[in-house]
């Protein structure tokens, strides 16, 4: 950008906010050119407002420049959702972190944007409640972002993504004006616009607030870890468990690989030499508890299982959690880069497309960690190296490719829960021909129809107006 | 402005920016600003060291803020040696003079000289007393007497130095009093180190001076020879000491770093030949200082040490720092106050819920920072001394 518009958009954003909460230094700038991914973009100037109207007062002040403009929360994507391109300005929400109203009795809490998850939780914990979604990154992803990427969580599977906890959101539109989409009804009338706006990463404007559902916590819980010397027994016993009628509140999957790096760090007695270790969780009345224990118990027998160890007490379950949650960053104790998949394939279709995964990355000489949440067949393949060794990054972005082109073959689909943001956009056509994505860009245009909110995410160029977009550097396709 | 950090690759490449530090960081909870977190300040070390980016005025800034708390190095999945790195980029922004003006080093000089410093603690005490020292500096009333020096007490069935260093011994040393009469308590004679173990170098190191800090820990190691543990009660400087092996590189201090425990560690084994408190207290909030919590992990026998005397009341923040930082709060005053107005507003909920008054701190610095905001805080080896019914004063 030249000059003279960038300092008259200063102007204008410092009058919205302080002078102080307006950062244009290069030092700081480059720190928010990405998210947890490793797709980079650009900004010349970073706003921190508080409140809703100084959301607004931003995003107005973006567009009356014709800059477009993207919403950060924690910075934890994984798809580059908040990787600003076009030189857009960057409106991050961590500041506005207060729960503004929690209702006890109808257990719906108002909250800003920037509350991060776990805080959510932790705050109303002492009425016997939580927020459900449960993202591995829980302790740092923001809600703003969970409504924006429609997270799930481990515990999503008996519990539905953040789309089935979140009421109402109050929106600051791409034009900069005010408005509240859906209600504390359970059924407001007329289109259900917040159902849309959940998931639309950031392309329909910026939640400020957001009434969430809250859930009672369970009267009982039993966690398990069952250990297999063979993954695919692994795999089909999460299928038996789920055909047999039961919908735990978790069945995760942690390979050999993933538990001996994660082992590194929790030091919880892992069996880091099993092929794959399940974690299943399930809740209820006790009774009918221990009756689901029995039964998952006589299932992973059948399929071999070599061990099944039962958290003995809250801080054991604590501490299996935290082994399954950290997964990710623990990464760096086997090598310091990973590039994390998100693809989703029907259950039965688990033990055969692990195989291709790992034959996949054996083919591309590339080490491979699988660590997802086995319940709802959500992989998450994380391909682990050094960026640093030489032509390694051709091969991880081939392998990549063939993991998700090997998943959506098996009837799957290109995302779970990390969205598509930059990393899959180019890849929407495998999913969707040219009419869905018409639909589409449809839709967002009614909403944006400048195309000032997060340009250049989800939909590929040319699903409207056919403009031709180079792929910025670190994405894959 | 081009400026070499030193760092080593290995170290600086091991973090994923997954982002899982960032709630564990004082200053960006504070601020929810990326540039104050721990990803946000290894990414700025990352375009200085591997991209070329000026170590401008911002960078500065960002090293300056952290509070060295390394409350993200527990928290982080890939074991990133965060303390270290921030260590190092303090010590090659000092060397090139961009941090730590003369002032400071002068300041921190003194710390090395004991008598010296005891001499200032009086005089600023004094000057306290005549409403010389203006209320912003946000500093806890000093003390004008502090009573004699810790003697050496030859009976016990085992030995041990207790480690009594600079500032604490200037303004707290009625603790080392009581951490002395525990220690005898339990059946250990205590030997003290001579004038040589004047400063464990803590705060030096903290501020990029690493050569000084090099200098007294070679003091320090010479002043308490032989093979006896070396007890500390006070978190900040017992984990300064038990990073000697690091930061001199030798076996003899690797060696000596792991003879260094903290007195609540120590005591916890041997409790046993504690007699029954004279007195109990009710609930006490147990504060936790980050030194002993994320850099020793050892904070556990704290509440072993006070349940002898009290109900110990933990803090649900995931043993969030305070803002004290060592000299943190005097030369970052003002998010030192917006860090520990978090630290107050949960003591205040876990306070009125369960009616404690006093909050123990095993740590000189986080003690005076919140004294300074009104809280009735005491080191648990002293709350100890007063229901055991010794005189320390």
């Amino acid at each position: 950008m030249s000059t003279g518009p960038s300092s008259a958009l200063f102007d204008d954003l410092r009058a919205v906010l302080d002078t102080d909460r307006v950062r244009t230094g290069a030092t700081e700038l480059g720190l928010y050119r990405k998210d947890a991914s490793n797709m980079e973009g650009t900004t010349s100037v970073v706003c921190l407002p508080r409140t809703t109207d100084e959301v607004a007062g931003c995003v107005r002040a973006a567009v009356r420049h014709g800059v477009p403009f993207v919403a950060r929360g924690s910075g934890t994507g994984l798809a580059g959702g908040a990787v600003p391109l076009d030189g857009a300005v960057v409106i991050v929400t961590s500041k506005m972190d207060r729960v503004l109203s929690v209702d006890r009795v109808a257990r719906t809490a108002w909250v800003e944007p920037g509350v991060l998850n776990l805080d959510l939780s932790r705050q109303v914990a002492h009425l016997g409640l939580h927020f459900a979604p449960d993202p591995s990154s829980q302790q740092t992803c923001s809600i703003g972002g969970n409504v924006a990427n429609n997270a799930g969580g481990p515990h999503c599977l008996a519990e539905g993504v953040t789309a089935s906890h979140v009421l109402a959101v109050e929106v600051v539109l791409p034009d900069g004006t005010v408005t509240v989409l859906g209600g504390e009804d359970p059924e407001p009338p007329g289109y259900d616009l917040r159902g849309v706006f959940v998931g639309s990463e950031g392309m329909f404007g910026i939640a400020t607030r957001i009434c969430v559902r809250l859930v009672p916590d369970p009267p009982a819980i039993r966690t398990l870890l069952l250990d297999f010397l063979d993954v695919d027994d692994g795999a089909r016993t999460v299928s038996d468990i789920i055909a047999a009628g039961m919908v735990p509140a978790a069945v995760e999957m942690m390979d050999q690989l993933c538990l001996e790096a994660v082992e590194g760090y929790i030091h919880a007695g892992l069996p880091v030499d099993a092929a794959v270790a399940l974690l299943v969780e399930v809740v209820g009345l006790p009774h009918g508890v221990e009756a689901d224990v029995e039964r998952i118990t006589r299932i992973a027998r059948e399929r071999g299982v070599r061990d099944i160890r039962i958290a003995a007490d809250e801080t054991e379950r604590a501490l299996l959690w935290k082994g399954r949650k950290s997964a990710f960053g623990a990464i760096a104790r086997i090598k310091p880069n990973y590039y994390l998949h998100d693809t989703v394939v029907p259950r039965s279709r688990l033990p055969a497309v692990l195989a291709q995964v790992y034959e996949i990355a054996a083919r591309h000489q590339l080490l491979v960690l699988n660590v997802f949440h086995a319940g709802d067949g959500n992989l998450h393949p994380l391909l682990v190296f050094d960026k640093r060794e030489p032509g390694v990054m051709e091969r991880v972005h081939a392998a990549g490719e063939e993991i998700v082109r090997a998943s959506v073959a098996a009837g799957g689909v290109l995302s779970g829960e990390h969205g598509i943001g930059l990393e899959k956009r180019d890849l929407m056509g495998l999913m969707f021909g040219p009419v869905d994505l018409a639909a589409q860009a449809a839709l967002r245009d009614a909403f944006d129809p400048a195309g000032m909110a997060n340009p250049r995410k989800v939909l590929p160029s040319g699903s409207a107006c056919g403009d031709l977009q180079a792929v910025p550097e670190g994405a894959w396709i | 402005m081009s400026l070499s950090l030193r760092l080593d690759d290995d170290e600086l490449s091991s973090c994923v920016a997954c982002g899982l530090c960032l709630p564990h960081c004082p200053t960006f909870r504070a601020t929810g600003e990326e540039a104050l977190s721990p990803r946000g300040r290894i990414d700025a070390m990352r375009a200085v060291q591997w991209r070329g980016a000026p170590a401008d005025d911002q960078f500065v800034e960002f090293m300056e803020t952290c509070v060295q708390c390394r409350g993200c190095e527990p928290a982080c999945p890939s074991g990133v040696p965060f303390g270290r790195l921030m260590e190092g980029t303090r010590d090659a922004l000092a060397s090139a003079g961009r941090t730590t003006p003369w002032w400071q080093r002068r300041a921190l000089a003194v710390l090395g000289h004991h008598r010296m410093l005891l001499a200032g603690s009086t005089a600023l005490a004094v000057a306290q007393r005549l409403r010389l020292v203006p209320r912003r500096v946000g500093l806890a009333r000093l003390p004008i007497r502090r009573g004699p020096p810790v003697r050496p007490s030859a009976s016990g069935t085992e030995t041990a130095w207790l480690f009594t260093g600079c500032v604490m011994d200037a303004w707290m040393r009625p603790t080392h009093r009581a951490a002395a009469s525990l220690l005898a308590a339990v059946d250990v004679a205590v030997e003290v180190p001579g004038a040589g173990a004047a400063c464990c170098g803590a705060l030096h190191t903290h501020a990029g001076l690493t050569d000084p800090a090099r200098a007294l820990a070679e003091r320090v190691i010479a002043a308490m020879p032989g093979d006896a543990p070396i007890v500390v009660d006070s978190a900040g400087c017992g984990a300064a000491l038990q990073d000697y092996g690091h930061l001199l590189g030798t076996d003899e201090a690797r060696v000596f770093a792991a003879r260094v425990t903290d007195v609540h560690s120590f005591v916890a084994t041997r409790l046993d030949r504690l007699p029954p408190p004279a007195r109990r207290f009710g609930p006490v909030v147990v504060q936790d200082p980050c030194h002993l919590r994320h850099v020793q992990r050892d904070h556990l026998a704290v509440r072993a040490v006070l349940a002898h005397v009290a109900d110990p009341v933990e803090l649900p923040d995931d043993g969030l720092c305070c803002g004290a930082g060592g000299a943190y709060s005097a030369l970052q005053p003002e998010l030192a106050g917006r860090i520990r107005a978090r630290k107050l507003d949960v003591i205040e909920r876990v306070t009125s819920a369960t009616g404690a008054t006093t909050v123990a701190s095993a740590n000189p610095g986080c003690a005076m920072h919140l004294r300074a905001a009104g809280l009735d805080v005491r080191h648990p080896v002293d709350l100890v001394a007063e229901a055991m019914g010794w005189d320390t004063t």
